[in-house]
């Protein structure tokens, strides 16, 4: 059925209006962090960097002070001792979340196999404590895990957050993929396991091959989870040897002291990570999505 | 997708490649960590919760029973809290629902080029929470605001408006980047939703001549019905968590304008130092969610036993 010319532009109208909307804040980070800062505040800004300077990223990277944060007399220039950390931040959030992700794959793939497939006492049990474990709401355990954190002598370590951030997403993990080894053929399994196979290699040889989308979206899902949380990274984490990108990106914000052009900086350095996987991982995002919440 | 039906009960080759401990070495791992930071978490947030914990007071922690409960549920800046968060929540749901729907309509047609749109769509969710608030922060601070300089440049407002060092503005500005924070997800699933619905169904309503608005409420939304309800309970349920947005945008203020349930009760513990009072905090929130998550269940098996 052939739509009319008019509802074609007019759908595609308000299609340019939702990517503006979406795009729009982003745009305006990445412009701001190519301004100086008082470029920044004059009224009204404008949207193209004039002058356009890349003194904030070299700042950032380099820990060069930038010239314009010099010649300001008596003003308090506003500039941040944090911004520099912010390279070794986001090695920081990349080494928690990649860690987080293959804890995911190796023990959620392990656990729901064996929840997908075996029968045993006490199967119907576990299942419903590990998924029944993330109706706790964070805050509601943050003090707790505080001290638990406290008495394994891990504060301020980057491996606490891997544990932690480890427990809240695998009950998601093992619910995606005990679905999707229970939507997989039964047949060639039982074909290999009658021909003397144990679980451990049929898993390995005959089910993981085939999973692997359902693998794609738990390690997306896991990844964004680790890469994105705040609370417990902020209770954790004191140094720079720990602290994760939205940390640093919050202190930096609150601080009066800090300029906004170098507060644009440290959002481009936290939302690329995320966007390239989001755009790279969409189909698998998407039906893992679906999948888990979706379905009914 | 749903807790008590997700594990199946049928047979398997018996005997040929299981084995006890492979069940148990494939399980303890996952039991061991999400027991030790769940239940150890659970019981001992839940007895500080009855006992007097101030930090400023180490060493002297008497059991007070529920006394905790009733002094948080008499003080008037938890009732402020409550209704901030009431207002938060009963303004975003309605507003990320609606926006998801429409997106998603939107989305769901054959347009040249909306493909790219799809992937775009997935953004602001995709990023951390503390970035979507400082995004928004750049956005609509009042000394120099881009949103401030747009409106000044179309006449819209003669000064620069203080969107969030205003009381009665400082909620809604929060309001807003919460909703295009999260109107990403509703869109997927109802996309998703849209996309099962038989090709037949659409067309034969279109031949019939079905108005679009009749087509959309008696043939769309009935087959959205699922993710419908299930997006309002998530949404709720996330709107009533919210704490990151709070913590980089307004801290809470200015004065209580946004100090919403979730950054109320990291307050109680974390600046005012009163855990046991915090802890109360934290599980009223918890039994209010819960119920909110028992009731989702309840959705999703009336919607599973019609379908």
């Amino acid at each position: 059925m052939r739509r009319s010319r008019v509802s074609q532009i007019s759908l595609a109208a308000c299609g340019l209006l939702l990517a503006t909307v979406i795009l729009l804040p982003f745009v305006w980070a990445l412009s701001a962090s190519f301004q100086t800062e008082l470029a920044l505040v004059h009224r009204p800004p404008s949207w193209i960097p004039h002058p356009p300077t890349i003194e904030n990223y070299l700042y950032v990277f380099t820990g060069h002070v930038p010239q314009a944060y010099e010649v300001r007399g008596l003003l308090r220039s506003p500039i941040t001792q944090e911004a520099p950390q912010l390279p070794t931040g986001f090695a920081n959030s990349l080494e928690v979340a990649l860690g987080v992700v293959t804890l995911n794959l190796l023990l959620g793939t392990l656990a729901a196999y064996t929840f997908a497939r075996e029968r045993f006492r006490g199967r119907q049990a576990a299942y419903t404590f590990v998924l029944g474990s993330r109706l706790l709401p964070a805050m509601a355990v943050a003090i707790p895990i505080f001290l638990i954190i406290k008495a394994l002598d891990l504060l301020d370590t980057k491996l606490a957050l891997v544990l932690i951030y480890s427990a809240f997403t695998l009950p998601f993990t093992i619910w995606v993929l005990t679905l999707y080894f229970q939507s997989l053929p039964r047949d060639i399994e039982e074909a290999a396991l009658v021909d003397g196979c144990n679980r451990f290699r049929v898993l390995w040889h005959v089910v993981l091959p085939l999973a692997a989308p359902g693998l794609a979206a738990i390690a997306a899902f896991s990844f964004l989870f680790s890469y994105n949380e705040f609370l417990f990274a902020l209770l954790i984490t004191s140094s720079t040897a720990s602290k994760t990108v939205p940390v640093m990106i919050a202190a930096i914000s609150v601080n009066p002291d800090a300029s906004y052009t170098l507060i644009a900086v440290g959002i481009m350095i936290s939302v690329l990570a995320p966007m390239a996987l989001a755009v790279f991982f969409r189909r698998f995002i998407t039906s893992g999505l679906v999948a888990s919440m979706g379905r009914t | 997708m749903i807790i008590h039906s997700g594990v199946r009960r049928f047979g398997t080759a018996r005997g040929a490649g299981s084995s006890g401990p492979y069940r148990l070495a494939t399980l303890a791992p996952v039991l061991l960590l999400v027991g030790l930071f769940t239940v150890f978490p659970f019981v001992y947030a839940a007895v500080t919760s009855t006992h007097k914990v101030l930090l400023t007071l180490p060493g002297q922690t008497p059991f007070v029973g529920l006394k905790n409960y009733l002094d948080v549920l008499a003080d008037g800046s938890t009732q402020i809290a409550v209704r901030n968060t009431a207002v938060f929540t009963g303004l975003t749901v309605p507003c990320v629902t609606v926006l998801g729907l429409l997106v998603a309509l939107l989305l769901n047609q054959p347009i040249r080029g909306f493909g790219v749109l799809r992937a775009l769509v997935l953004l602001p969710w995709a990023i951390p929470l503390v970035s979507a608030g400082i995004i928004w922060r750049l956005l609509l601070h009042g000394d120099f605001g881009a949103l401030n300089g747009l409106l000044l440049q179309v006449g819209a407002v003669h000064s620069y408006v203080p969107w969030l060092s205003s009381p009665h503005l400082a909620m809604y500005a929060v309001i807003v980047a919460h909703v295009w924070r999260e109107f990403p997800l509703p869109a997927i699933l109802f996309l998703a939703g849209l996309q099962v619905i038989p090709g037949d169904v659409a067309d034969a309503s279109t031949v019939d001549g079905a108005r679009a608005w009749a087509r959309l409420r008696y043939v769309t939304l009935p087959y959205l019905r699922g993710p419908l309800l299930i997006v309002l309970v998530y949404e709720t349920m996330i709107s009533i968590s919210v704490f990151d947005l709070v913590y980089v945008l307004t801290g809470g203020g200015p004065g209580t304008a946004t100090s919403l349930f979730s950054w109320y009760a990291y307050a109680a513990s974390f600046t005012f130092l009163n855990l046991g009072q915090g802890a109360a905090l934290s599980f009223i929130m918890a039994a209010t969610l819960l119920g909110l998550i028992v009731a989702y269940l309840r959705i999703v098996r009336v919607g599973e036993d019609e379908v």
